[in-house]
Parts: structure tokens; C-alpha cells; sequence
């Protein structure tokens, strides 16, 4: 057996899978807002969460090699391309999203590039997922949810932070001008998309699904 | 009723528009733009409250914030009741509806003034604080004759809002000086937020008689205002009130949203607006443009209805069009005052007399005083209203020549047939902001007022620091802009100011309490606190029992105490203590100001944080699951868990609980166990790491097993257990109790990152990622065959081992690890998949008759094995010895893991420690109260607590009650008997036995 136990946990063959919000849309299926909607969310389930942790002088070249994409070092940035992204979450530790289904490879890959150094790589796709929140009023619904200063000039594209939300917890990204992510724990969804719709109600708000 | 006293033009009111509404049942007409203090003036509405102490007559005295009589209990519906609303702060609608919070009783009114003599300072202390527990009886009693208000008894249904927000500069007041600041901070490009309490921006502007740049000022405010809207930085906030200013430049501003709208929230445009909205603001630099409230004079009978302050008269006449009466006395001390007597004049009434307290050379050189006497209106100099006369209303005023510096009058009395009183003694700046955080506000004696001491991040400007006259007041707002903007790093370009004559103003004499032929003890009544009915006799007598300090006499009177925190009194109120103390204002000072400086309705700071908001649900995969199949959730830190499943037939908790028990000792049961804190750890040093942090070995646990440890403080008392499994050399899974994860992990990191650094490992949280499906009963193995490839021989996957394979289609972590003592496989997939493989267990599982079982079940299940659960058993004072745990130490380990020092001290060796026991009631059908406390003697007195019941169950395997307890060297004791004293006067009595209930040599885990 190896040092470190990298498991296949994607199923080979057709089960039903349910994301976070699979129960929360069941029981508060939303209306489309009337009028035009102000907030519209959209949940980008299944994704390939993966935690990197160790210093950047360990984790850069093997990442860039299997991702292409450049760690960033930058406390609260992160690089995307396409339908990647790596963010900084903390001096030693990063989010990598990748598209659904690639999280055994990319461990593979990644391990097989960084060998025996001191580093850990962790699956974390089945325990959080991203909700994306666009529309003119998106700022606004955060704001009612974070202390955190959200305006272009402190929260330029490209920035991300793992903060208060809420009453809980959550990464707010701004990948482009138009959208926000929120990377949220599975656990805390239900509440977070309830407080969610609370927060949008007075603007309209309507989910979108991808 | 006819709006009597409404002016047939002029104000800002729209006229076209009616609005009805009632006060104290009454109904009365309004329009459009008044506020409910303007509507009652207009329809000459005298007597508006009752007082609180005398219950004496009120009438309105001021125009803002700073009103202590006109305070209203509002609202149509209980539902929509809101007590302490200041009828000068609400914008009439229509439909309005309004009660004095005070009404009129003719008892109290006459007990009041009977008996006023008999209510001294300090009455409320003398008389009602003996016996201490009849005080809540008093206090309800005391409200309720104080006229408080109250609070609704129905649910509010209207929504209030929070936000946060961040600016470079927040102005707060948009009058003369807040308008000009935010129009320079703007300019340069901060991000500004602009907020007023009014219902419309303006400030004093809106009723000023200056003309800016030769046009009314309303004017400029209208053309500021719309180039601040146009501004993409601006925020403007209207009806919005700063209430408190906290450290850092932390300020909550109170919007009301739809106070102005409806008694309810109308809809509007098909959604439903928030009735409120709380922000808290972090600015990086804070204007303070709140202005000045202006000082009443303090004279005889100065509560009457009619007494009211000079700038509310003029006030209500230009921006309301209404004259609150029909002969105008003024009494002032400074040129301000005149105003009102201006305004009054060209509307039409009559002004008896404008009363002066200073001589005729120090008052004539001011604008005013030389307009009024070209206007022919009589001038009395040297003098003051010293008394007013009526009973409902005033009826006249009695005016005196006065010497300030002696406090006296001299000469003799004149009395001045008149219906309004206005008086005048100069402006206290609203410093109340600015002293939120403890920053005692400055005397100034050439302003005769209090300001701002000096704060990093704040700016106080125009009336708010005694800048009075409106052309210093704009210099001061740019400059105050410009500053703000500069600190942020923003330049703020020229602004050119508007044109503003200049006007000459006279030196104003520094009057308070106005002298009375007789002393002050024997005078009529000088209010200082009309609120809270503190006369300037109260102030006297309480500085002659010997409260010198501001702050003794305001708790010994009570002035300030209202809800108006004595905006007008206050600074009157030091004047009296210092003159009788024969100090300086200066030195008397000021008490301190707290947040709210308005009052602020509960759904506004409760938001919305409440109902199913209030505090997060944590949900696991399979949560739907359980609500379908109707189980009674637990709430288990923020998770809520299946506590039992009852089946639809009504089943009891009690037989539900029997049922699944049951179905675990007999068949096979499934638990959700997804809430344990799981955390993955990886890392060449993980093994060492562990060894540190647990209390027992790790170094030589195989991978592909898992093992128990118990996690102690350094401290040496248990803080978490839980079973960790090595899924490889440098690569382990901590499972941690659902309670205690985010602190375990969090202990991890402590420990890693400021004592072990140069350990290689790293924790990350797993919970949320892995569901986990606690498969278990002598049939788990049968049953889990039908769905794996794993090989499940009991002699190739062993108790405390983990395989990995496929579960119903999906790759899956399974455990030999069991919480029951039964046979139990733990089934750990990815969350996404986790209801696929619990709906296939139950397609498999009904011929074993598979049955999910809760927390309740769980408790039972492992309690008659012993299992500890922490946080039940142990409360922070158990060490693993008290547990009998030494299995779980490893007291020869190399390295001195967290906790082993503790263990060898004196306290931590005593023989007669609590000790974990198992009590069997002697009486089988008793169930054992949880948190029952045990004695050894029961007939002793006094009676000495040697335990206490920590875990008790009925076990419908053993047939009879059990329990686990703490008992002082239990572990020696048994055999032995101990008592229960309940409550009811019952004793219970139980054997002391191993804890282990069921299956003592472990035989069933390892079938």
C-alpha cells in the first residue's frame, strides 16, 4: 500500500447522485421572482473540490504541470482559466475546482509530479459545493451577509476570501465582473440557501439551473 | 375639528393632499408633508401627554429629536403597536393612529399634585427598595403610571432588514454643514455615505430666513442633493437615524423604510418592502454634521402646554405652515430668539413682547434684534419670563428684570397677557456620536455649549462644534468634506460656496435657570427634565444631601433617565448643579452618552435573525430521509439528528426507543452517523502527532486498522474521544464527536502550529465530504453481503478494520468499528451518493428487518456497553483514570503527550475522586433521574453529595433501568449501595455496578 491512500470515490456506473442542495430546492421550490429578477442563483454541483496543502515551493511546478494553472501567492487571490481555478486559502493551503469527475486523476497526477515531499492533497468535492450569484442586486444580497467590503475597489475580480457568512462559514469568489461565487459546506446549505432567499426577497431573486 | 391654527400658504406642505388620522381616539385631519406634531399643532391640539411623575399636562415643545413630550404609542392593530415614537420624528399617512403613551387620569393627576410635595428626589429608591423582592411588583406598577409605552402582544408582520457596508466618508445630518461636506467628499471620488434622520434633507435650510446665493435655501438643497444622487459613490440615506458610533469607526445607522408609509408595510410593486433596515457602517472617516439642539430657559411653570422652544415656533410656522397660537411672548438671551418673533409677526399673529435678558446696548447691534425693532415689535431688555400662568395652556407670561451674575430678579413683576412662551437659551451641539466611546465632550464658554473632544476619524462640523453662523457653517462643511476625502486618500477639488450675507450677531448671555422672586425650593415648579419631571428643586435638594458628582445626581433624580436621555434638559440640568455647587460647568461636566441616541424598534436589531434564521440547521446527505419517514430530530450542536423514528401509528418515544434497541441486540439497525468530525490527516509525522495529542500509543498501529483514543486537555481531563484508522504510512482519519470537530481540529492546529512545528503533518476537515451509515446488528454481516464485493469472513476483515470496495454501486470506506457492541460494519461514501446506498440498504434490509434507529437508541445501545459519551460523562473535571480508562493510557510513552503531567498530581491521584460506576436500581422498574445527585448516608445532616447520575436509561435487552454515574472511589465501592433524594421527597436507592451492562467480554463485536 502506498504512503498515502488515494481512493476512486466517483461511482463507474449510473447512480443517483444528490448535490447540497438537492433537499433545499426540493422543499422550497422558488417561483421565478416577478418582474425582473434582482439575484439569480445558480448551484454548479458536482464539482472536483480538492484541498492542496504545503508550501508553495513544493506544491508550484507539479500544479502548474497537471492543472496549468499558476498557484497564486497572493493572500485572497485566485487564477482561473477556463473551468479551473486555484485559490489561496491560506499561507500553506489552496482550493483547486476542476470539472466534475476529475478528482482521482488529478490526485494521481499531482502526486505523481510532487513524489515524496511534504505536501497533502485532500478530496474535499462531496463535502461543499459552488453557488454562483449574478444579477445587479448579487452585491447587495451579499452584503447583507458578510462584513467583509465587497466594493470593485477592495474586491476586484480575481479576489477570494474565506470568511463570516451568515451565521456560518463560506468562500465568497469574484471570478469575473458579472458573477460571485460562494463556496459553501454541504451541511450548512440548507440554511445558507434559505438565508439566501431571505436576503434576495426584496430585489426579486430566482435560481437558474446549469 | 378644523386645522385652527394652519396657515392659509406658506411650509412645505401639500395642501391638495388630506390625510386622516387619530389621536387618543379623536380623529383630525393633516396633510401631506406634516408630521404628526405639526398635524396636532395645526388642529390646536394643546395637552398631548400626561407627565410622568405629577402627571401634569404636556404640550409639543421642540420640532426633532430632542422632543420629551410628544412621545406616542402608535399603531391600528396590537400587532402594529410601537411604543416611545416621538410625534416630532413621525411623518403623518394616512390613517395614522396615535395615543398619548401617557393618558389623562384624573386620580393620578390629582394625587400627583396633592401629593407632589410628598415625592421628592430619590423617592423611587427611599420608597420602593425595601423588601428587595417586592421590587419586580413595584416596577410593573411604576411603568405602567410612568407611561413607557408598551410593547405589542401579537407577532410584528413586517420584515426588517441588516446590511453592512463600508465607505471612505460617512456624513451623518444633511443639513447647511452635511450637505457642503458630503457635496466636497463626494467630488473627490470617496465613496460617501450621506445620512439624515428628517424626512427630508435640509436641516435648518428648510426653515432658514438667509438666502443662498440670493435664492431661498431650500434651493441649494435641492440642487446638492440632486448632483450628490447623480454621484456613483453617494449613498444617500434618508429617514435614517446614526444611533450609535462604536470603536473603529463602527457606526449603526437605523433606516426606516416604511415608518412614513402605513401603520403596515403596503406592497409595492408586488413585493413587500422591509419595515426597517439596520446598517453597520465602517467608515474611514466620520463627519459629524448633526448640528445643535437648541436649550430651553428653565423659569416657573415652564411645562405648561404653549411653552415651547423659540426655533420649533419658527420651525412649524415655515416649513409647516402652522402657528401654534395666537400672542407670542419670547424669552431668549441671544439674537436667535427673535427669529421666532419674526416669523410670527408676518404670519399674522401678534407678538406681546420679546423678552431679553440682555441690556439693551449688548442685544442691539444683532441683525434680528435691529429688524424687530424696526418692525416696531416691543423689545423688554434686561428681563426674562420668570414664571408662566395657565392651567391647561398658557394664559400669560410673568416677566421680571434679572440679575445673572446674583441670580436674582429685581423690581417688580409684570405680567404679559399670551398663549405661547417661546424661549431661547442658546444651542447645545449633539455631541452625542461623538461621545458613544467614552470621549467626554469639551466646554466652550464663548459658545456656551458643549463639543466634540478631539477623535482620530472624526470630524465635527457646523453646529455640531458651535459653528452657528450659516456662512461659517458651509466653510466649515467643505472644509470638514475636503479633510475626510484627503484622509482617505482622495483630493477634493475648490468648491465655490454659495453666497450668504453675512449677518452681525451680538454676544448672547450665558442664561439657564431663570431667577424667581422666591428661591428656587419655594418657586412653582422649574422643569429642568420634562420628561422625566426633574425640576431645577430637585437638582437643588439633591446637592444639598450631598450628590456632588453629575453623575449621583442624574441617578438620584433621575434626570435623563427618559427615553429623550434628556436631549433638552441635560446641560440645564449641570447648570443648576453648578450654580449650586457654586462650580463651572466645566467642572460639573457631563454625564455619559450611550447608544441609542433614538429609540430603535426590536425587529430592527433582531433583523432577520429569527425563526428557522435565527441559528443554522446543519443537515446531513440523508436529512430528507429522515423527515419523510418522520423522525423526531435532536439537536446536537447545530446538527439536527433523528432522535427516534416513531412509526406513523402514534407510537411513543418510550416504545419507539424499546423497538429499535431491539431490532439492533436481535436483527439489524442503520444509524446516520454522518455528524462525527471527521478530519484527514497526512503527513510523515502523523503517527508521532497522534501519540502527542492522544493519551494512548500510536506508533506501531498497522495500516488498514483503527483505533480508540481518548484526547486530553493539558489539563489532564478528557476532551474528546474517538476511533482513528491509518489508511496508509503517512496518511490517518480522525473521527472526533459531532459536538467537539471544529474544536478538535482546531486543538490540532494549535498544538501543530505553535509548539510542534516542525512536525510534517496537516489536518483538513472531512465531515461534510464522507456520509456515514452505521450498519449494525448480528445481521449486518448477511446484509451488507447482498451489496459488497468486499470480503466480509470474519477471520479476513476483523474487528477494528477497514476495506475499501464497492457498496451498491459505489466506492466505499467500510469500518469494523461498532458504538453498540453488536456486529458493525461502518459504510463511508461520498456525501453526493450516500442516499443511493442507505435506499438500497432498505431494499436489501427488509428480510433482516433493518431498522433505523437515533440518537436516543444510540445512547441506549452504548451505555449498556459502558461507552463514555463526552460532554455526558465527563463535564471538563474527568480525567481517563476516572473513567477506568487506564487501557486507553500509554504511561510509558516516550514523549509526554498532552495531559500525562496533570495525571501525577496530588488532586489527580486522590482515591476519592468521582468515578465512573454503573448503578442498577435496586427497584427494577425505576428509571434513574439524569443529574440525580447520590449520597452514601441519606439520614445524615448535613447531607454530603458524594456523585451524580450521568447517563440513565431503561434497557429493554437487560429488562429493568440502568445507569452510569460518578461516584467518589466508586471503582472500590462495589456492591455497595447508594441513595437518591429526589425532589418529591422520594428516595431512590441503587447498587453500584461494573459499567458494563451487557455482553462484558466484548464477544459480539467480534462475531
Amino acid at each position: 500500500m502506498s504512503k498515502v491512500e488515494v481512493f476512486q470515490q466517483q461511482p463507474s456506473g449510473a447512480v443517483a447522485a444528490e448535490s447540497p442542495f438537492h433537499f433545499s430546492r426540493q422543499r422550497n421550490p422558488l417561483a421565478p421572482a416577478k418582474g425582473e429578477a434582482g439575484v439569480i442563483m445558480a448551484e454548479r454541483p458536482f464539482l472536483t473540490h480538492l484541498i492542496l496543502r504545503g508550501t508553495p515551493e513544493v506544491l508550484l511546478g507539479g500544479v502548474r504541470n497537471v492543472t496549468g494553472l499558476t498557484l497564486p501567492q497572493t493572500p485572497c487571490s485566485m487564477n482561473s482559466k477556463e473551468d479551473k481555478s486555484l485559490q489561496w486559502l491560506a499561507p500553506d493551503e489552496w482550493l483547486l475546482i476542476l470539472p466534475p469527475g476529475s478528482e482521482f486523476s488529478t490526485e494521481k497526477a499531482l502526486r505523481g509530479e510532487l513524489g515524496d515531499g511534504s505536501y497533502a492533497i485532500v478530496n474535499v468535492s462531496g463535502g461543499q459545493t459552488v453557488l454562483e450569484l449574478s444579477g445587479p442586486n448579487a452585491r447587495e444580497v451579499l452584503m447583507k451577509s458578510t462584513s467583509c467590503d465587497l466594493h470593485p475597489r477592495t474586491f476586484p475580480e480575481g479576489r477570494g476570501v474565506s470568511t463570516v457568512f451568515a451565521k456560518t462559514g463560506a468562500i465568497i469568489r469574484r471570478p469575473d465582473a458579472q458573477r460571485w461565487e460562494l463556496v459553501i459546506r454541504r451541511s450548512f446549505a440548507d440554511y445558507l440557501y434559505r438565508w439566501l432567499l431571505s436576503a434576495g426577497a426584496e430585489y426579486g431573486i430566482t435560481t437558474q439551473e446549469r | 375639528m378644523t386645522q385652527t391654527n394652519r396657515l392659509n400658504k406658506g411650509g412645505r406642505i401639500d395642501r391638495q393632499r388630506i390625510l386622516n388620522f387619530t389621536f387618543n381616539g379623536q380623529r383630525y385631519e393633516g396633510h401631506a408633508g406634516d408630521t404628526l406634531a405639526s398635524a396636532l399643532l395645526a388642529n390646536g391640539v394643546n395637552v398631548v401627554n400626561r407627565s410622568f411623575k405629577y402627571s401634569r399636562p404636556r404640550g409639543i415643545v421642540a420640532a426633532g429629536a430632542e422632543e420629551p413630550n410628544a412621545v406616542m404609542q402608535m399603531g391600528a392593530t396590537e400587532a402594529t403597536q410601537i411604543p416611545n415614537v416621538r410625534a416630532t420624528q413621525q411623518a403623518l399617512f394616512e390613517g395614522l393612529c396615535a395615543r398619548s403613551t401617557n393618558p389623562h387620569s384624573e386620580l393620578l393627576s390629582t394625587l400627583g399634585n396633592l401629593f407632589a410635595p410628598l415625592i421628592p428626589p430619590g423617592f423611587y429608591y427611599k420608597t420602593f427598595m425595601q423588601p428587595a423582592s417586592m421590587w419586580m411588583t413595584y416596577e410593573k406598577v411604576i411603568r405602567k403610571a410612568a407611561g413607557l409605552g408598551r410593547s405589542p402582544r401579537e407577532s410584528d408582520p413586517d420584515h426588517y432588514e441588516h446590511i453592512k457596508r463600508h465607505c471612505d466618508v460617512l456624513v451623518i445630518g444633511a443639513g447647511a454643514a452635511g450637505l457642503a461636506a458630503a457635496l466636497a467628499a463626494g467630488r473627490s471620488g470617496a465613496r460617501v455615505i450621506l445620512c439624515d434622520e428628517q424626512e427630508e434633507p435640509g436641516g435648518s435650510l428648510l426653515d432658514s430666513r438667509e438666502l443662498l446665493d440670493g435664492r431661498p435655501a431650500s434651493a441649494w438643497v435641492e440642487s446638492v442633493m440632486a448632483e450628490l444622487a447623480n454621484m456613483e459613490e453617494v449613498l444617500l440615506l434618508p429617514r435614517t437615524t446614526a444611533n450609535g458610533l462604536h470603536d473603529h469607526n463602527f457606526i449603526t445607522l437605523y433606516e426606516r423604510r416604511a415608518e412614513h408609509l402605513g401603520d403596515l408595510v403596503p406592497e409595492i410593486d408586488g413585493r413587500k418592502p422591509a419595515r426597517a433596515c439596520l446598517h453597520h457602517v465602517r467608515a474611514g472617516q466620520i463627519v459629524l454634521a448633526t448640528g445643535a439642539h437648541e436649550r430651553p430657559l428653565v423659569y416657573a411653570s415652564n411645562d405648561l402646554p404653549g411653552n415651547m422652544l423659540a426655533g420649533a415656533v419658527s420651525t412649524y410656522i415655515r416649513r409647516y405652515g402652522v402657528v401654534p397660537g395666537k400672542r407670542l411672548v419670547v424669552s431668549t438671551c441671544h439674537d436667535d430668539g427673535y427669529r421666532a418673533a419674526l416669523d410670527w409677526a408676518e404670519a399674522g399673529h401678534q407678538v406681546v413682547a420679546i423678552v431679553d435678558a440682555r441690556k439693551h446696548n449688548d442685544a442691539a447691534t444683532g441683525h434680528w434684534v435691529r429688524l424687530a425693532a424696526k418692525q416696531g415689535l416691543q423689545i423688554i431688555y434686561g428681563s426674562a419670563v420668570i414664571e408662566a400662568k395657565g392651567k391647561n395652556r398658557v394664559t400669560g407670561a410673568r416677566v421680571a428684570e434679572i440679575d445673572i451674575p446674583e441670580f436674582q430678579t429685581r423690581g417688580s413683576v409684570t405680567d404679559l397677557a399670551c398663549d405661547t412662551i417661546a424661549s431661547s437659551g442658546g444651542y447645545n451641539p449633539v455631541v452625542h456620536l461623538a461621545s458613544h466611546t467614552g470621549a467626554r465632550p469639551v466646554w466652550r464658554d464663548d459658545i456656551m455649549g458643549f463639543v466634540p473632544t478631539k477623535m482620530t476619524g472624526l470630524i465635527p462640523t457646523g453646529g455640531a462644534t458651535g459653528i452657528y453662523a450659516l456662512a461659517d457653517v458651509l466653510k466649515s462643511g467643505i472644509e470638514a468634506g475636503s479633510e475626510a476625502a484627503l484622509a482617505c486618500g482622495r483630493q477634493s477639488p475648490e468648491i465655490d460656496l454659495p453666497e450668504v450675507d453675512r449677518i452681525e450677531i451680538a454676544q448672547a448671555a450665558p442664561l439657564f435657570q431663570v431667577p424667581h422672586p422666591k428661591t428656587t425650593l419655594r418657586a412653582p415648579k422649574q422643569f429642568v427634565d420634562l420628561q422625566n419631571d426633574v425640576t431645577a428643586a430637585a437638582i437643588e435638594l439633591a446637592t444639598r444631601e450631598g450628590f456632588e458628582s453629575i453623575e449621583h445626581v442624574k441617578r438620584y433624580t433621575a434626570m435623563g433617565f427618559g427615553t429623550d436621555q434628556g436631549k433638552l434638559g441635560n446641560i440645564n440640568g449641570m447648570a443648576v448643579v453648578a450654580r449650586c455647587l457654586k462650580k463651572s460647568i466645566a467642572e460639573t461636566g457631563t454625564t455619559v452618552f450611550r447608544p441609542n441616541y433614538t429609540p430603535v424598534a426590536f425587529g430592527a436589531i433582531a433583523g432577520p435573525h429569527r425563526r428557522e434564521l435565527f441559528d443554522p440547521e446543519r443537515y446531513t446527505a440523508l436529512h430528507a430521509w429522515h423527515v419523510d419517514r418522520g423522525a423526531a430530530f435532536e439537536d446536537v450542536g447545530q446538527w439536527k439528528r433523528p432522535w427516534y423514528y416513531p412509526q406513523s401509528t402514534g407510537e411513543s418515544m418510550h416504545d419507539a426507543v424499546a423497538r429499535e434497541c431491539r431490532a439492533v441486540r436481535e436483527k439489524v439497525g442503520v444509524l446516520d452517523a454522518s455528524t462525527l468530525g471527521k478530519i484527514d490527516i497526512q503527513g510523515k509525522d502523523v503517527r508521532e502527532f497522534l501519540g502527542r495529542i492522544y493519551t494512548n500509543k500510536w506508533e506501531k498501529l498497522p495500516v488498514g486498522k483503527a483505533r480508540y483514543g481518548l484526547m486530553c486537555k493539558d489539563d489532564g481531563m478528557v476532551m474528546d474521544d474517538g476511533v482513528t484508522t491509518c489508511l496508509g504510512d503517512n496518511h490517518f482519519l480522525m473521527t472526533t464527536t459531532t459536538g467537539g470537530a471544529a474544536g478538535v481540529l482546531e486543538w490540532l492546529e494549535l498544538w501543530h502550529q505553535t509548539e510542534w512545528p516542525e512536525l510534517d503533518v496537516s489536518f483538513t476537515s472531512v465531515t461534510d465530504h464522507w456520509a456515514t451509515l452505521m450498519v449494525t446488528g448480528p445481521e449486518a454481516r448477511h446484509l451488507l453481503a447482498e451489496m459488497t464485493d468486499i470480503d466480509l469472513d470474519r477471520d479476513t476483515f476483523k474487528f477494528m478494520e477497514w476495506r475499501e470496495g464497492d457498496v451498491a454501486g459505489v466506492p466505499a470506506r467500510v469500518y469494523r468499528i461498532s458504538f453498540t457492541g453488536e456486529l458493525s460494519y461502518e459504510i463511508n461514501v461520498q456525501a453526493h451518493y450516500a442516499m443511493h446506498v442507505w435506499k438500497k440498504l432498505f431494499e436489501h434490509g427488509d428480510k433482516y428487518g433493518l431498522t433505523p434507529y437515533g440518537t436516543e437508541t444510540m445512547h441506549v445501545l452504548r451505555a449498556e456497553k459502558g461507552f463514555i459519551i463526552v460532554g455526558q460523562e465527563t463535564d471538563g473535571s474527568v480525567t481517563p483514570e476516572d473513567l477506568g480508562m487506564q487501557w486507553c493510557v500509554g504511561y510509558d510513552k516516550p514523549f509526554s503527550w498532552i495531559g500525562k503531567r496533570a495525571l501525577t498530581r496530588p488532586d489527580t491521584r486522590r482515591e476519592d475522586r468521582k468515578q465512573m460506576v454503573g448503578l442498577k436500581p435496586v427497584d427494577q422498574t425505576v428509571v434513574l433521574q439524569e443529574g440525580a445527585q447520590i449520597v452514601f448516608e441519606p439520614k445524615a445532616s448535613p447531607i454530603a453529595m458524594v456523585g451524580h447520575v450521568t447517563s440513565s436509561y431503561y434497557s429493554p435487552t437487560l429488562g429493568h433501568g440502568f445507569a452510569l454515574a460518578v461516584v467518589k472511589g466508586g471503582q472500590k465501592r462495589m456492591g455497595e449501595r447508594v441513595y437518591l433524594p429526589m425532589a418529591d421527597g422520594v428516595t431512590q436507592v441503587a447498587e453500584i455496578v461494573s459499567p458494563i451492562f451487557y455482553d462484558p467480554k466484548g464477544e459480539r463485536q467480534n462475531v
